[in-house]
């Protein structure tokens, strides 16, 4: 009955290990926020919070200006 | 403090490595720059091809300058033969941390296993993954 129960860590995976912004050059980690295809994963799906979404974005975009990711795959 | 991204040509890159670098010092220097670091990642394939090039070097240069230089510094990298493409990014906490992962050539096992991974294992495992480095 008590709230703890219910206490999630509701934060996203990097609120929670404490990263400030993405890195482009990281591609290890951005491939795993990319579909097969090499889409970006929806907030929904990746569960990141507004801060870190808009990091995720312009570091895959970079990565992809530069060839470190696909456009398309 | 900047941080630039070169992509070389690969012809040039293994024929004259250190006319190459040189030039893109040159560069930098002729505009004002003071160059902090320097690091090659090495011959690379690239994600889609640029120009015909399916394989390029990396080199990227940390450095620091004045606001004003950075147009002029893009607009003459555009004109260099050696370099087929130039990213230049504005980061005023250039972090050991931020170089997880790039130094050593990404492992064959990521590149290829990864993708078939269902998407519910998926999430997890880099959940996992992230926070290893993240500890790291």
């Amino acid at each position: 009955m008590s709230k703890k129960r219910f206490n999630r860590t509701s934060k996203c995976r990097f609120c929670r290990m404490g990263v400030e912004e993405l890195d482009y050059k990281d591609t290890q980690n951005l491939v795993k926020l990319t579909t097969n295809q090499g889409k970006l994963f929806s907030r929904k799906r990746s569960g990141n919070c507004a801060h870190h979404q808009h990091s995720v974005k312009l570091s895959v975009k970079r990565a992809r200006f530069m060839a470190l990711l696909p456009y398309v795959a | 403090m900047y941080e630039g991204l070169f992509l070389i040509d690969n012809t040039h890159a293994s024929m004259e490595w250190d006319n190459v670098v040189k030039h893109i010092h040159d560069i930098l220097q002729k505009n004002g720059a003071e160059i902090l670091k320097t690091e090659k990642w090495g011959e690379k394939k690239l994600a889609y091809k640029i120009k015909g090039h399916k394989r390029g070097t990396y080199l990227l240069i940390h450095f620091n300058t004045k606001s004003g230089a950075i147009t002029a510094i893009k607009r003459d990298f555009q004109l260099s033969d050696y370099i087929i493409r130039s990213l230049i990014v504005k980061d005023d906490k250039i972090e050991e941390v931020s170089q997880i992962g790039v130094i050593e050539p990404i492992p064959a096992r990521n590149t290829g296993a990864t993708p078939e991974i269902k998407d519910a294992e998926l999430l997890e495992k880099t959940d996992m993954a992230i926070n290893v480095t993240g500890e790291a």
